[in-house]
Protein backbone atom coordinates (compact mmCIF):
# COMPACT_ATOMS: atom_id res chain seq x y z
CA UNK A 1 0.00 0.00 0.00
CA UNK A 2 1.39 3.55 -0.61
CA UNK A 3 1.80 6.03 2.14
CA UNK A 4 -1.40 8.23 3.15
CA UNK A 5 -0.46 12.09 2.60
CA UNK A 6 -1.64 14.42 5.18
CA UNK A 7 -5.14 15.35 4.26
CA UNK A 8 -5.93 11.31 4.04
CA UNK A 9 -4.53 10.87 7.57
CA UNK A 10 -7.41 13.17 8.74
CA UNK A 11 -9.78 11.95 6.25
CA UNK A 12 -8.79 8.42 7.53
CA UNK A 13 -9.79 9.43 11.59
CA UNK A 14 -12.77 11.15 10.30
CA UNK A 15 -13.86 8.04 8.57
CA UNK A 16 -12.95 5.56 11.10
CA UNK A 17 -14.29 8.31 14.12
CA UNK A 18 -17.96 9.20 12.44
CA UNK A 19 -18.40 5.17 11.72
CA UNK A 20 -17.23 4.12 14.80
CA UNK A 21 -15.06 1.39 13.50
CA UNK A 22 -13.56 0.00 16.29
CA UNK A 23 -11.82 -2.44 14.34
CA UNK A 24 -10.04 -0.74 11.84
CA UNK A 25 -6.77 1.45 12.26
CA UNK A 26 -6.85 4.82 10.57
CA UNK A 27 -3.44 4.17 9.47
CA UNK A 28 -4.21 0.83 7.76
CA UNK A 29 -7.03 2.23 5.74
CA UNK A 30 -5.11 1.69 2.34
CA UNK A 31 -5.46 5.11 0.35
CA UNK A 32 -6.16 3.22 -2.96
CA UNK A 33 -8.49 0.60 -1.98
CA UNK A 34 -12.16 0.47 -2.17
CA UNK A 35 -13.98 2.40 0.88
CA UNK A 36 -17.03 0.49 -0.50
CA UNK A 37 -18.71 -3.02 -0.51
CA UNK A 38 -15.24 -5.53 -0.90
CA UNK A 39 -12.52 -2.50 0.41
CA UNK A 40 -13.59 -1.09 4.56
CA UNK A 41 -17.23 -2.67 3.39
CA UNK A 42 -19.37 0.61 4.14
CA UNK A 43 -22.56 1.24 2.92
CA UNK A 44 -24.90 3.76 2.19
CA UNK A 45 -25.74 4.40 5.76
CA UNK A 46 -22.35 5.54 6.42
CA UNK A 47 -22.35 7.30 2.72
CA UNK A 48 -24.57 9.76 4.96
CA UNK A 49 -23.07 9.72 8.08
CA UNK A 50 -20.04 10.91 6.53
CA UNK A 51 -21.35 13.52 4.40
CA UNK A 52 -22.47 15.23 7.59
CA UNK A 53 -18.94 15.03 9.33
CA UNK A 54 -17.65 16.60 6.24
CA UNK A 55 -19.99 19.43 6.10
CA UNK A 56 -19.26 19.96 9.40
CA UNK A 57 -15.50 19.74 9.19
CA UNK A 58 -14.93 21.37 5.96
CA UNK A 59 -17.50 23.32 5.04
CA UNK A 60 -19.28 22.00 1.84
CA UNK A 61 -22.13 19.38 1.13
CA UNK A 62 -21.80 16.61 -1.02
CA UNK A 63 -23.51 15.78 -3.75
CA UNK A 64 -24.18 12.88 -5.91
CA UNK A 65 -26.19 14.47 -8.45
CA UNK A 66 -23.22 16.68 -10.58
CA UNK A 67 -20.36 14.20 -10.01
CA UNK A 68 -19.90 10.82 -9.95
CA UNK A 69 -20.87 9.41 -6.49
CA UNK A 70 -18.73 6.22 -6.98
CA UNK A 71 -15.78 7.91 -8.30
CA UNK A 72 -15.73 10.08 -5.52
CA UNK A 73 -16.14 7.65 -2.66
CA UNK A 74 -13.72 4.91 -4.52
CA UNK A 75 -11.01 5.44 -2.13
CA UNK A 76 -9.77 7.09 0.73
CA UNK A 77 -7.86 8.80 -2.06
CA UNK A 78 -10.69 10.15 -3.89
CA UNK A 79 -12.64 11.09 -0.88
CA UNK A 80 -9.34 13.04 0.16
CA UNK A 81 -8.69 15.26 -3.58
CA UNK A 82 -12.79 15.74 -3.81
CA UNK A 83 -12.08 17.16 0.03
CA UNK A 84 -9.54 19.40 -1.11
CA UNK A 85 -10.89 20.70 -3.84
CA UNK A 86 -14.32 21.83 -2.39
CA UNK A 87 -13.40 22.55 1.05
CA UNK A 88 -14.50 26.06 2.82
CA UNK A 89 -12.36 25.43 5.87
CA UNK B 1 -63.36 -10.63 -15.90
CA UNK B 2 -63.37 -7.19 -13.97
CA UNK B 3 -61.12 -4.67 -15.79
CA UNK B 4 -58.86 -1.81 -14.06
CA UNK B 5 -56.99 1.02 -16.51
CA UNK B 6 -53.11 0.60 -16.09
CA UNK B 7 -52.88 4.36 -15.73
CA UNK B 8 -55.73 7.04 -14.23
CA UNK B 9 -56.09 10.37 -12.80
CA UNK B 10 -54.37 11.89 -16.04
CA UNK B 11 -55.60 13.53 -19.00
CA UNK B 12 -53.88 13.48 -22.64
CA UNK B 13 -51.81 17.10 -21.78
CA UNK B 14 -50.79 15.73 -18.70
CA UNK B 15 -47.37 15.10 -17.08
CA UNK B 16 -46.48 12.03 -15.92
CA UNK B 17 -43.24 12.37 -14.44
CA UNK B 18 -40.45 14.95 -14.26
CA UNK B 19 -36.92 13.13 -15.30
CA UNK B 20 -33.84 15.49 -15.39
CA UNK B 21 -35.94 18.34 -15.59
CA UNK B 22 -37.70 17.73 -18.62
CA UNK B 23 -41.40 17.31 -18.27
CA UNK B 24 -42.58 13.59 -19.37
CA UNK B 25 -46.06 14.02 -21.06
CA UNK B 26 -48.66 11.28 -21.02
CA UNK B 27 -48.21 10.27 -24.69
CA UNK B 28 -44.55 10.06 -24.59
CA UNK B 29 -44.93 8.03 -21.86
CA UNK B 30 -47.34 5.72 -23.44
CA UNK B 31 -44.92 5.93 -26.52
CA UNK B 32 -41.68 4.54 -24.19
CA UNK B 33 -43.64 2.09 -22.42
CA UNK B 34 -44.67 0.90 -26.12
CA UNK B 35 -40.93 0.39 -26.65
CA UNK B 36 -40.12 -1.70 -23.59
CA UNK B 37 -43.27 -3.81 -24.43
CA UNK B 38 -42.42 -4.58 -27.06
CA UNK B 39 -38.94 -5.60 -26.27
CA UNK B 40 -40.18 -8.23 -23.54
CA UNK B 41 -39.77 -11.62 -24.18
CA UNK B 42 -43.14 -13.93 -24.11
CA UNK B 43 -43.54 -16.13 -20.57
CA UNK B 44 -40.72 -13.86 -19.45
CA UNK B 45 -41.02 -12.66 -15.33
CA UNK B 46 -39.13 -9.25 -14.75
CA UNK B 47 -36.36 -9.15 -12.17
CA UNK B 48 -36.62 -5.19 -12.45
CA UNK B 49 -33.31 -4.13 -10.46
CA UNK B 50 -33.60 -0.75 -12.23
CA UNK B 51 -31.79 2.42 -10.62
CA UNK B 52 -33.61 4.62 -12.41
CA UNK B 53 -37.06 5.36 -11.45
CA UNK B 54 -38.58 6.11 -14.86
CA UNK B 55 -36.76 2.86 -16.31
CA UNK B 56 -38.60 0.81 -13.12
CA UNK B 57 -41.67 2.45 -13.88
CA UNK B 58 -41.54 1.66 -17.93
CA UNK B 59 -40.52 -1.89 -17.04
CA UNK B 60 -43.40 -2.29 -14.48
CA UNK B 61 -45.95 -1.11 -16.75
CA UNK B 62 -45.23 -2.75 -19.83
CA UNK B 63 -44.61 -6.02 -17.96
CA UNK B 64 -47.96 -5.00 -16.64
CA UNK B 65 -49.11 -4.44 -19.88
CA UNK B 66 -48.04 -8.19 -21.03
CA UNK B 67 -49.04 -10.02 -18.52
CA UNK B 68 -45.40 -10.42 -17.07
CA UNK B 69 -45.35 -10.14 -13.66
CA UNK B 70 -42.44 -8.58 -11.55
CA UNK B 71 -40.47 -10.06 -9.20
CA UNK B 72 -38.32 -8.07 -6.27
CA UNK B 73 -35.80 -9.64 -4.20
CA UNK B 74 -35.14 -8.80 -0.50
CA UNK B 75 -31.71 -7.32 -1.72
CA UNK B 76 -29.57 -7.05 -5.07
CA UNK B 77 -27.07 -9.47 -3.78
CA UNK B 78 -24.97 -11.50 -6.32
CA UNK B 79 -26.79 -14.70 -4.60
CA UNK B 80 -29.83 -13.72 -4.38
CA UNK B 81 -30.57 -12.76 -7.78
CA UNK B 82 -29.00 -16.16 -8.83
CA UNK B 83 -31.11 -17.92 -6.43
CA UNK B 84 -33.87 -16.19 -7.84
CA UNK B 85 -33.06 -16.67 -11.31
CA UNK B 86 -32.92 -20.46 -10.47
CA UNK B 87 -36.01 -20.47 -9.52
CA UNK B 88 -38.42 -18.42 -12.05
CA UNK B 89 -37.92 -19.98 -15.82
CA UNK B 90 -38.18 -17.23 -17.89
CA UNK B 91 -36.22 -14.85 -15.17
CA UNK B 92 -35.66 -11.71 -17.05
CA UNK B 93 -32.74 -9.45 -15.33
CA UNK B 94 -33.60 -5.84 -16.47
CA UNK B 95 -31.59 -3.32 -15.64
CA UNK B 96 -31.33 0.67 -16.86
CA UNK B 97 -29.00 -0.44 -19.69
CA UNK B 98 -31.73 -3.42 -20.81
CA UNK B 99 -34.83 -0.26 -21.06
CA UNK B 100 -32.17 1.95 -22.71
CA UNK B 101 -31.52 -0.67 -25.52
CA UNK B 102 -35.29 -1.31 -25.47
CA UNK B 103 -36.04 2.57 -26.13
CA UNK B 104 -33.79 2.76 -28.94
CA UNK B 105 -34.41 -0.53 -30.75
CA UNK B 106 -37.42 -2.31 -30.09
CA UNK B 107 -40.74 -1.93 -32.80
CA UNK B 108 -43.51 -0.73 -30.16
CA UNK B 109 -46.38 -2.79 -28.97
CA UNK B 110 -49.17 -0.33 -27.51
CA UNK B 111 -50.35 -1.33 -24.03
CA UNK B 112 -54.08 -1.56 -23.68
CA UNK B 113 -56.16 0.41 -21.93
CA UNK B 114 -57.87 -2.03 -19.86
CA UNK B 115 -56.13 -4.30 -17.79
CA UNK B 116 -57.45 -7.85 -16.36
CA UNK B 117 -57.99 -6.42 -12.33
CA UNK B 118 -56.60 -9.66 -10.96
CA UNK B 119 -53.48 -9.85 -12.91
CA UNK B 120 -50.73 -10.87 -10.98
CA UNK B 121 -48.55 -7.60 -10.94
CA UNK B 122 -45.77 -7.88 -8.77
CA UNK B 123 -44.16 -11.02 -6.41
CA UNK B 124 -42.15 -8.99 -3.49
CA UNK B 125 -39.70 -11.48 -1.31
CA UNK B 126 -38.56 -10.99 1.98
CA UNK B 127 -36.26 -12.53 4.25
CA UNK B 128 -38.17 -15.10 6.23
CA UNK B 129 -36.85 -16.95 9.32
CA UNK B 130 -36.73 -19.95 7.79
CA UNK B 131 -33.78 -19.30 5.62
CA UNK B 132 -35.69 -19.31 2.52
CA UNK B 133 -37.36 -15.70 1.25
CA UNK B 134 -41.12 -15.39 1.46
CA UNK B 135 -42.97 -14.17 -1.81
CA UNK B 136 -45.86 -11.79 -1.43
CA UNK B 137 -47.88 -11.36 -4.66
CA UNK B 138 -49.82 -8.54 -5.41
CA UNK B 139 -52.50 -8.49 -8.06
CA UNK B 140 -53.18 -5.07 -9.97
CA UNK B 141 -56.64 -4.54 -7.75
CA UNK B 142 -54.73 -4.60 -4.95
CA UNK B 143 -52.24 -2.09 -5.63
CA UNK B 144 -54.83 0.45 -7.49
CA UNK B 145 -56.77 0.15 -4.75
CA UNK B 146 -53.92 0.88 -1.71
CA UNK B 147 -52.71 4.03 -4.28
CA UNK B 148 -56.34 5.05 -3.99
CA UNK B 149 -56.66 5.53 -0.09
CA UNK B 150 -53.18 6.77 -0.07
CA UNK B 151 -54.45 9.24 -2.66
CA UNK B 152 -57.38 10.23 -0.52
CA UNK B 153 -56.19 10.01 2.64
CA UNK B 154 -53.13 12.33 2.21
CA UNK B 155 -53.23 15.90 1.70
CA UNK B 156 -52.64 15.91 -1.52
CA UNK B 157 -53.57 19.61 -2.93
CA UNK B 158 -55.92 19.71 -5.59
CA UNK B 159 -54.69 19.36 -9.31
CA UNK B 160 -51.00 18.79 -10.22
CA UNK B 161 -48.38 17.84 -7.59
CA UNK B 162 -44.97 16.76 -7.77
CA UNK B 163 -43.23 13.88 -5.79
CA UNK B 164 -39.89 13.58 -4.91
CA UNK B 165 -38.58 10.52 -3.05
CA UNK B 166 -35.37 9.80 -1.60
CA UNK B 167 -36.49 5.47 -1.52
CA UNK B 168 -36.17 2.79 -4.06
CA UNK B 169 -38.97 1.54 -5.94
CA UNK B 170 -38.04 -2.09 -5.15
CA UNK B 171 -39.89 -2.34 -2.07
CA UNK B 172 -43.29 -1.90 -0.78
CA UNK B 173 -43.28 1.47 0.40
CA UNK B 174 -41.37 2.53 -2.60
CA UNK B 175 -43.30 0.84 -5.26
CA UNK B 176 -46.76 2.00 -3.89
CA UNK B 177 -45.83 5.96 -3.48
CA UNK B 178 -43.48 6.43 -6.08
CA UNK B 179 -44.65 4.03 -8.90
CA UNK B 180 -48.18 2.69 -8.14
CA UNK B 181 -49.37 5.97 -6.75
CA UNK B 182 -48.00 8.36 -10.17
CA UNK B 183 -49.71 5.50 -12.83
CA UNK B 184 -53.25 5.13 -10.99
CA UNK B 185 -53.35 9.08 -9.30
CA UNK B 186 -52.21 11.91 -11.94
CA UNK B 187 -49.76 12.21 -9.23
CA UNK B 188 -46.02 13.03 -10.85
CA UNK B 189 -43.09 11.76 -9.46
CA UNK B 190 -39.33 13.06 -9.97
CA UNK B 191 -37.46 9.72 -11.63
CA UNK B 192 -34.64 10.57 -9.46
CA UNK B 193 -33.49 9.49 -6.48
CA UNK B 194 -31.69 12.16 -4.22
CA UNK B 195 -29.58 10.50 -1.94
CA UNK B 196 -27.26 13.17 0.04
CA UNK B 197 -28.85 16.55 1.34
CA UNK B 198 -27.62 18.92 -0.78
CA UNK B 199 -29.24 16.43 -3.65
CA UNK B 200 -32.19 16.53 -2.02
CA UNK B 201 -32.69 20.23 -1.60
CA UNK B 202 -31.39 20.85 -5.26
CA UNK B 203 -33.54 18.35 -6.80
CA UNK B 204 -37.18 19.84 -4.62
CA UNK B 205 -36.07 23.10 -5.89
CA UNK B 206 -35.99 22.16 -9.45
CA UNK B 207 -39.37 21.07 -9.61
CA UNK B 208 -42.46 23.55 -9.63
CA UNK B 209 -44.32 23.57 -6.45
CA UNK B 210 -46.80 21.72 -5.26
CA UNK B 211 -43.95 19.83 -3.85
CA UNK B 212 -43.85 16.23 -1.47
CA UNK B 213 -41.20 15.10 0.01
CA UNK B 214 -41.16 10.86 -0.35
CA UNK B 215 -38.22 9.99 2.44
CA UNK B 216 -37.63 7.65 5.48
CA UNK B 217 -36.64 8.32 9.04
CA UNK B 218 -32.42 8.02 7.98
CA UNK B 219 -32.56 10.77 4.94
CA UNK B 220 -35.02 12.67 6.93
CA UNK B 221 -32.66 12.74 9.69
CA UNK B 222 -29.41 13.76 7.66
CA UNK B 223 -31.72 16.40 6.10
CA UNK B 224 -32.59 17.75 8.81
CA UNK B 225 -29.24 17.91 10.86
CA UNK B 226 -27.25 19.21 7.48
CA UNK B 227 -28.88 22.58 8.23
CA UNK B 228 -30.34 23.62 5.12
CA UNK B 229 -32.73 25.67 3.91
CA UNK B 230 -35.28 24.15 2.20
CA UNK B 231 -38.03 24.78 -0.62
CA UNK B 232 -41.56 25.04 0.29
CA UNK B 233 -43.45 21.83 0.16
CA UNK B 234 -46.63 20.53 1.07
CA UNK B 235 -45.78 17.72 3.54
CA UNK B 236 -43.23 15.18 3.93
CA UNK B 237 -44.17 11.69 4.07
CA UNK B 238 -41.70 9.31 5.88
CA UNK B 239 -42.51 5.29 5.94
CA UNK B 240 -40.55 2.10 6.37
CA UNK B 241 -39.71 2.71 10.28
CA UNK B 242 -41.30 4.29 13.06
CA UNK B 243 -40.30 8.39 13.09
CA UNK B 244 -39.03 9.08 16.63
CA UNK B 245 -41.36 12.42 17.86
CA UNK B 246 -38.31 14.38 18.40
CA UNK B 247 -37.15 13.85 14.78
CA UNK B 248 -40.47 14.68 13.83
CA UNK B 249 -40.95 17.79 15.40
CA UNK B 250 -36.99 18.87 14.14
CA UNK B 251 -38.40 18.07 10.51
CA UNK B 252 -41.73 19.85 10.63
CA UNK B 253 -39.29 23.46 11.81
CA UNK B 254 -37.04 22.61 8.96
CA UNK B 255 -39.28 22.08 6.32
CA UNK B 256 -41.91 24.27 7.34
CA UNK B 257 -44.42 21.62 6.71
CA UNK B 258 -46.17 18.88 8.30
CA UNK B 259 -44.47 15.61 8.51
CA UNK B 260 -46.58 12.48 7.63
CA UNK B 261 -46.13 8.99 8.46
CA UNK B 262 -47.27 5.73 6.47
CA UNK B 263 -47.92 2.24 8.61
CA UNK B 264 -47.88 -0.95 6.46
CA UNK B 265 -45.97 -3.95 5.74
CA UNK B 266 -44.81 -5.77 2.50
CA UNK B 267 -47.67 -7.92 3.18
CA UNK B 268 -50.40 -5.28 3.62
CA UNK B 269 -49.11 -2.30 1.90
CA UNK B 270 -49.91 1.29 3.13
CA UNK B 271 -52.53 0.92 6.14
CA UNK B 272 -52.68 3.57 8.58
CA UNK B 273 -50.91 6.95 9.22
CA UNK B 274 -50.25 9.49 11.62
CA UNK B 275 -48.94 12.85 12.28
CA UNK B 276 -46.25 12.37 14.35
CA UNK B 277 -46.14 15.36 15.88
CA UNK B 278 -49.95 15.04 16.67
CA UNK B 279 -49.50 11.79 19.03
CA UNK B 280 -48.72 7.99 18.55
CA UNK B 281 -51.96 7.08 17.59
CA UNK B 282 -52.46 5.41 14.03
CA UNK B 283 -55.59 5.84 12.27
CA UNK B 284 -56.29 3.01 9.82
CA UNK B 285 -57.13 3.23 6.08
CA UNK B 286 -60.83 3.02 5.35
CA UNK B 287 -61.71 -0.73 5.43
CA UNK B 288 -58.62 -1.57 7.36
CA UNK B 289 -59.29 -3.39 11.20
CA UNK B 290 -56.03 -3.89 13.47
CA UNK B 291 -56.50 -6.36 16.12
CA UNK B 292 -54.64 -7.50 18.98
CA UNK B 293 -54.11 -11.72 18.58
CA UNK B 294 -52.29 -13.90 21.49
CA UNK B 295 -49.09 -13.46 19.89
CA UNK B 296 -49.09 -9.99 18.30
CA UNK B 297 -51.54 -7.73 16.34
CA UNK B 298 -53.22 -8.62 12.64
CA UNK B 299 -54.72 -6.42 10.09
CA UNK B 300 -58.02 -7.17 8.59
CA UNK B 301 -57.50 -5.27 5.04
CA UNK B 302 -60.82 -5.28 2.98
CA UNK B 303 -59.10 -4.88 -0.75
CA UNK B 304 -56.14 -7.37 -0.09
CA UNK B 305 -56.92 -11.74 -1.06
CA UNK B 306 -56.44 -12.95 2.33
CA UNK B 307 -58.29 -10.66 4.17
CA UNK B 308 -56.96 -11.27 7.54
CA UNK B 309 -52.84 -11.00 7.58
CA UNK B 310 -50.80 -10.79 10.68
CA UNK B 311 -48.28 -7.90 11.57
CA UNK B 312 -44.83 -7.62 12.81
CA UNK B 313 -45.33 -5.33 15.81
CA UNK B 314 -47.19 -5.54 18.84
CA UNK B 315 -50.12 -3.23 19.04
CA UNK B 316 -52.73 -1.87 21.57
CA UNK B 317 -55.88 -0.34 20.12
CA UNK B 318 -58.04 1.93 20.74
CA UNK B 319 -62.22 2.13 21.05
CA UNK B 320 -62.52 4.03 17.87
CA UNK B 321 -59.98 1.89 15.86
CA UNK B 322 -56.78 4.01 16.06
CA UNK B 323 -54.00 2.24 17.17
CA UNK B 324 -50.57 2.39 18.58
CA UNK B 325 -47.32 0.31 17.55
CA UNK B 326 -45.94 -1.67 21.32
CA UNK B 327 -42.94 -2.95 19.77
CA UNK B 328 -42.11 -5.61 17.10
CA UNK B 329 -41.58 -9.43 17.44
CA UNK B 330 -37.84 -10.00 19.31
CA UNK B 331 -36.69 -11.97 16.17
CA UNK B 332 -37.37 -8.58 13.49
CA UNK B 333 -34.63 -6.00 13.27
CA UNK B 334 -34.90 -2.91 11.04
CA UNK B 335 -32.04 -1.19 10.04
CA UNK B 336 -32.23 2.00 7.65
CA UNK B 337 -35.83 0.91 6.93
CA UNK B 338 -34.74 -2.70 5.24
CA UNK B 339 -36.24 -5.58 7.70
CA UNK B 340 -34.38 -8.70 8.54
CA UNK B 341 -35.09 -11.78 11.11
CA UNK B 342 -32.33 -12.40 13.51
CA UNK B 343 -32.66 -16.25 12.58
CA UNK B 344 -32.62 -16.12 9.38
CA UNK B 345 -29.33 -13.93 9.78
CA UNK B 346 -27.90 -17.05 12.07
CA UNK B 347 -28.89 -19.37 9.81
CA UNK B 348 -26.65 -17.44 7.11
CA UNK B 349 -24.19 -16.74 9.17
CA UNK B 350 -23.42 -20.32 10.55
CA UNK B 351 -24.08 -21.50 7.08
CA UNK B 352 -20.67 -20.30 5.85
CA UNK B 353 -17.99 -23.10 5.82
CA UNK B 354 -15.48 -22.90 8.76
CA UNK B 355 -17.93 -21.05 11.03
CA UNK B 356 -18.42 -23.78 13.99
CA UNK B 357 -20.71 -21.20 16.24
CA UNK B 358 -22.39 -17.62 15.57
CA UNK B 359 -24.74 -15.18 16.41
CA UNK B 360 -26.09 -11.43 15.34
CA UNK B 361 -26.68 -9.42 18.34
CA UNK B 362 -28.71 -5.74 18.17
CA UNK B 363 -26.88 -3.62 20.97
CA UNK B 364 -29.90 -2.21 23.37
CA UNK B 365 -30.62 1.81 22.44
CA UNK B 366 -30.69 1.17 19.03
CA UNK B 367 -31.70 4.03 16.55
CA UNK B 368 -32.84 3.57 12.70
CA UNK B 369 -28.65 3.62 12.61
CA UNK B 370 -27.72 1.43 14.87
CA UNK B 371 -25.33 -2.09 13.41
CA UNK B 372 -25.75 -5.18 14.56
CA UNK B 373 -22.51 -6.94 15.97
CA UNK B 374 -21.80 -10.59 15.58
CA UNK B 375 -19.68 -13.31 17.81
CA UNK B 376 -18.39 -16.19 15.28
CA UNK B 377 -16.70 -19.36 16.45
CA UNK B 378 -14.10 -19.77 13.52
CA UNK B 379 -10.85 -20.63 14.31
CA UNK B 380 -10.03 -21.01 10.63
CA UNK B 381 -10.67 -17.76 9.00
CA UNK B 382 -10.52 -14.07 9.46
CA UNK B 383 -12.66 -11.53 10.02
CA UNK B 384 -12.02 -10.66 6.25
CA UNK B 385 -13.15 -14.10 5.14
CA UNK B 386 -16.59 -14.40 7.01
CA UNK B 387 -17.52 -10.78 6.17
CA UNK B 388 -16.89 -11.23 2.42
CA UNK B 389 -19.19 -14.21 2.25
CA UNK B 390 -21.30 -12.81 4.26
CA UNK B 391 -21.83 -9.98 2.05
CA UNK B 392 -22.37 -12.36 -1.07
CA UNK B 393 -25.82 -13.46 0.49
CA UNK B 394 -26.70 -10.20 2.77
CA UNK B 395 -27.58 -6.54 2.13
CA UNK B 396 -24.77 -4.53 3.54
CA UNK B 397 -27.05 -2.87 5.65
CA UNK B 398 -27.21 -5.88 8.40
CA UNK B 399 -23.04 -6.89 7.80
CA UNK B 400 -21.64 -7.15 11.63
CA UNK B 401 -20.03 -3.76 13.24
CA UNK B 402 -17.98 -4.48 14.99
CA UNK B 403 -17.60 -8.32 13.95
CA UNK B 404 -15.46 -10.71 16.95
CA UNK B 405 -14.16 -13.91 16.43
CA UNK B 406 -14.49 -15.55 20.08
CA UNK B 407 -13.39 -18.70 21.32
CA UNK B 408 -16.88 -20.44 22.59
CA UNK B 409 -20.51 -18.26 22.49
CA UNK B 410 -21.93 -18.01 26.30
CA UNK B 411 -24.34 -20.82 25.46
CA UNK B 412 -26.25 -22.25 28.76
CA UNK B 413 -26.93 -26.09 29.64
CA UNK B 414 -30.15 -25.98 27.55
CA UNK B 415 -27.49 -24.77 24.73
CA UNK B 416 -29.84 -21.22 24.23
CA UNK B 417 -28.15 -18.06 23.94
CA UNK B 418 -29.36 -15.75 26.52
CA UNK B 419 -29.43 -11.52 25.41
CA UNK B 420 -28.20 -10.68 28.98
CA UNK B 421 -24.92 -13.23 28.08
CA UNK B 422 -24.43 -12.14 24.79
CA UNK B 423 -24.43 -8.64 25.67
CA UNK B 424 -21.69 -9.10 28.61
CA UNK B 425 -19.68 -10.66 26.37
CA UNK B 426 -19.92 -8.07 23.69
CA UNK B 427 -19.30 -5.01 26.57
CA UNK B 428 -16.13 -7.20 27.41
CA UNK B 429 -15.04 -7.39 24.53
CA UNK B 430 -15.58 -3.96 23.83
CA UNK B 431 -13.29 -2.56 25.99
CA UNK B 432 -10.25 -4.29 25.25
Amino acid sequence: MTAQLPLEQEVARLIVDTLNLEDVVPEDIDPEAPLFGEGLGLDSIDALELALAISRTYGFQLRADDANNAQIFSSLRALSQHIERHRTQ
Amino acid sequence: MSTLPLIAGARERDIIAWHEGLALTLPQFQDDVARVAGALPDGACLINLCENRYAFLLAFAAGLSRGLQTLLPPNRSEQTVADLLAEHAGGQVIDDAWVNAALADAAPLPPPQLIDADRLAVTLFTSGSTGRPSAHRKRWRALFAGAELTRRRLPFPDGPCNLLATVPPQHMFGLETTIVLPLVSGLRIDTGRPFFPADVQARLAALPPPRVLVTTPLHLRACVEAGLRWPAVEFVLSATAPLPVELAAKAEAAFAAPVLEIYGSTETGAIATRRTTNGPLWTPYPGVRITPTEDGACAEVAHLDDLRQPLNDLVEVEADGRFRLLGRSADLINIAGKRASLADLNLKLQAIEGVLDGVFVMPDHADERTRLCALVVAPSLSNQDILERLRRVLDPAFLPRPLYRVEALPRNAAGKLPRQALLDMLHTLGRD
